[in-house]
């Protein structure tokens, strides 16, 4: 190298060609945008990547986290197949997931088209309903455990007042608890999503509405054909990180029922903990992780797809 | 293939740390021992000082971890290859794990001599016919709490020798008021071991065999106490968080079934005068026609981590916990201490604030102490299912005779 530069200095300051140049370039284009990455991958790599990775190879195997793991095949898999348990989880899963998407998706989008408008005090209303997305889970879980509690809580005595003779057990009944979680997350998560409607709301051009005013389209045909497809990015997105989170459903209810009354309200997140951490089945707790990820991914391949088809047409 | 090149890279790195283990030692060592909530358990640190009095040249570094998250989190240290030379065993389930794993040394010489006969509760470490990984230090057992003002202004006698059927009537005389000013004339907490654990106790039978018709009985119990509003209902107690000392400290309940921890705390809190409880402790209820008194309880030990840079020094201080100097130590903040000799027991009942009647001291000595559960390697799971079915039957979701028929046939099809 260095006797190169040293002894051809007279086709060193002759220009290379302009394409050799140009693909040095882009070479270190990319070099450097890969430097700029690399810092958060290098953590992603070690700290996701690898233990997802391991996790995967483990649903293969036996462990108990100390022993060296062993290879069973697909052991854990036929296990799951008989596993009561887990089905059940998977099935209150699912359950959870029906309410909660829905229900948040309505419930946010109708506060961002409330809120969306000039009222004095909008601000305020605003950071009302975004708070108890900032309140901590566990005091979120705890209060509305008790304000559903079947005697003495408020949303059976309201119910009591407005009517209603055997209001339901909620946390302490197998039918009523899996509602009483939907409806408490519902609440906490609305919030969050509603910023996010707002945002969305605020980036339709007040053009479209003015057109659709002149047409003569009334309030409901303005919010189908304007409103709706104009946020159509925004509710992907809704879409998507609820449905992720309603999967991954944890600590509301660790906190509000443990899983009860019974098997009532176990989801598989829970399933995956107490098979994991507290039964030290690393193996077959990773195989129940590695469906619950592949349950995640076919729902996000398929809402994608749906989109992308949407968007064609 | 891939798959197992990752999982030697998870396993190598696991096997290769800590197997460092210096027996030879000379000079100060510092000792790390893991226990829960050194702040609220005062026990702890009362050992800690006991021990470093007899043996000024080794010091003990506490490894405090929150108790709800301790056998997780000593489950990830121990797989991490971590070198606390001391584990504490909360519970027996979390024993037999970690010695099932050979994550915990081999100290059956200290448990087979003369000094670990006096250890009550010593056969439930009893691992592969004749191996012990640990020794208790304190063993608790349940008894019957009761507040005496209440029991004078109701106008009734002591519980002395009561029938569950007669706990029942008296519980039921006891209640009073309605509302928040509503009385119990006993709580029962939430837990399944003070339906299932104390039949089985009781009745002889086995939690692990996989036939629970002997739970049928006290679980009547149970239910006629919940029927006629004299403990406060197991929904409300969930959906509250009720906490059992509260109940009693604050007078909400005239009896209280409970572990012998509570001693320790009730005695302390009444120093502080935080309640004004006049409380003494019975014999629990017993089924009719037995003979003496039996119940159910669980010893917690100490145990020595197989990798432990002062495996020694770490010995020293499990045999010490165990020991007559030891449980001098414990007794005086009022614990139960594993040891059992008429000089614990003399010391005991000397504490101030402890109740000294005879009634309190029978209870004090059941005539029979059985485990609270047996310990296998289906343990684990059995607990959780006989947990849920529990719930089922306390929140009257599913009926007695259902539930019992379903924890037989999940039990038979989900525990292999």
């Amino acid at each position: 190298m260095a006797d190169l530069l040293t002894a051809t200095p007279a086709t060193a300051s002759a220009a290379p060609s302009p394409r050799a140049r140009d693909r040095r370039r882009a070479r270190r284009n990319t070099l450097i945008g890969w430097s700029f990455i690399l810092p958060n991958f290098l953590g992603f790599a070690v700290l996701t990547l690898v233990p997802v990775i391991a996790a995967f190879a483990l649903s293969f195997m036996e462990w108990d986290s100390y022993n060296p793991p062993e290879w069973v095949g697909l052991d854990n898999f036929q296990r799951l197949l008989n596993d009561e348990s887990t089905k059940i989880a998977l099935r209150n899963t699912a359950f959870y997931a029906l309410g909660h998407v829905p229900l948040t998706m309505l419930a946010a989008l109708g506060l961002a088209l409330l809120l969306n408008r000039k009222i004095a005090g909008v601000g305020f209303f605003r950071a009302a309903a975004f708070f108890p997305y900032i309140t901590s889970m566990v005091a979120v879980a705890v209060v509305w455990n008790m304000l559903f509690h079947p005697q003495f809580g408020p949303v059976n005595q309201f119910l009591q007042f407005v009517g209603v003779d055997s209001p339901p057990g909620w946390t302490t009944s197998t039918t009523w608890a899996m509602p009483a979680i939907i409806l408490t997350s519902v609440w906490r998560d609305m919030g969050y999503y509603m910023v996010l409607f707002l945002a969305g709301l605020q980036a339709i051009p007040v053009e479209q509405y003015e057109a659709a005013k002149v047409d003569g389209a009334g309030t409901w045909q303005r919010f189908r054909a304007v409103t709706l497809p104009g946020l159509r990015p925004v509710t992907f997105l809704v879409l998507i990180l609820l449905t992720v989170q309603s999967f991954k459903v944890f600590d509301l209810v660790v906190v509000m029922t443990d899983g009860g009354p019974g098997r009532a309200t176990l989801v598989l997140s829970q399933q995956i903990y107490r098979r994991g951490i507290i039964e030290g089945e690393f193996g077959y707790a990773s195989a129940i992780s590695l469906v619950l990820f592949l349950l995640v991914l076919v729902f996000t391949l398929v809402q994608f797809w749906f989109n992308n088809r949407r968007e064609r047409r | 293939m891939l798959a197992v090149g990752l999982a030697m890279a998870v396993a190598l790195p696991l096997a290769a740390c800590g197997s460092g283990e210096d027996n030879a030692e000379s000079g100060p060592v510092e000792l790390t021992v893991a226990v829960w909530n050194l702040a609220t358990t005062p026990e702890f640190q009362t050992l800690f000082d006991a021990f470093h009095k007899a043996n000024p040249d080794i010091t003990i570094k506490p490894v405090d971890i929150l108790a709800a998250d301790y056998p997780t989190k000593v489950t990830t240290m121990l797989a991490g290859g971590d070198t606390t030379d001391v584990i504490t065993m909360k519970t027996l389930a979390d024993y037999v794990r970690f010695a099932g794993r050979g994550q915990l040394k081999d100290i059956t010489s200290l448990a087979t001599s003369t000094e670990g006969s006096k250890l009550a509760g010593l056969d439930q470490y009893k691992q592969d016919g004749d191996k012990y990984y640990a020794l208790p230090y304190r063993q608790d057992h349940w008894v019957l709490y009761y507040n005496k003002k209440m029991f004078d202004a109701a106008g009734q006698a002591y519980p002395t020798s009561l029938t569950w059927d007669q706990y029942v009537e008296v519980a039921k005389k006891l209640t009073s008021g309605t509302g928040d000013k509503k009385v119990y004339g006993a709580y029962q907490h939430t837990w399944r071991s003070i339906v299932q654990a104390i039949s089985a106790a009781q009745t002889g039978g086995d939690q692990l065999a996989g036939d629970y018709k002997f739970f049928a009985d006290q679980y009547k119990t149970a239910l006629a106490l919940q029927e006629a509003g004299a403990t406060l209902d197991f929904g409300t107690a969930v959906t509250q968080k009720t906490g059992y000392a509260s109940m009693f400290e604050t007078g909400k309940t005239a009896m209280l079934p409970m572990g012998t921890w509570y001693i320790s705390k009730i005695l302390s809190e009444k120093q502080k005068g935080t309640t004004d409880a006049d409380w003494a402790i019975a014999p629990m209820p017993q089924r009719p026609g037995a003979s003496g008194v039996t119940t159910f309880g669980a010893p917690t030990a100490f145990a020595v981590n197989k990798k432990a840079k002062h495996a020694d020094a770490a010995q020293k201080f499990v045999e010490f916990a165990a020991s007559l100097e030891g449980a001098k130590a414990i007794t005086g903040i009022g614990i139960v201490p594993a040891y059992k000799s008429d000089e614990i027991l003399k010391q005991y009942f000397a504490l101030p604030g402890m109740p000294t009647d005879e009634l309190s001291k029978k209870a004090f000595s059941p005539d029979k102490v059985n485990p609270e559960m047996p310990v296998s390697d289906k343990t684990a799971k059995i607990d959780t299912i006989l947990n849920e079915e529990h719930q089922l039957i306390m929140t009257k979701q599913k009926s007695l005779d259902d539930a019992i028929k379903e924890m037989e046939s999940r039990v038979k099809n989900e525990v292999n």
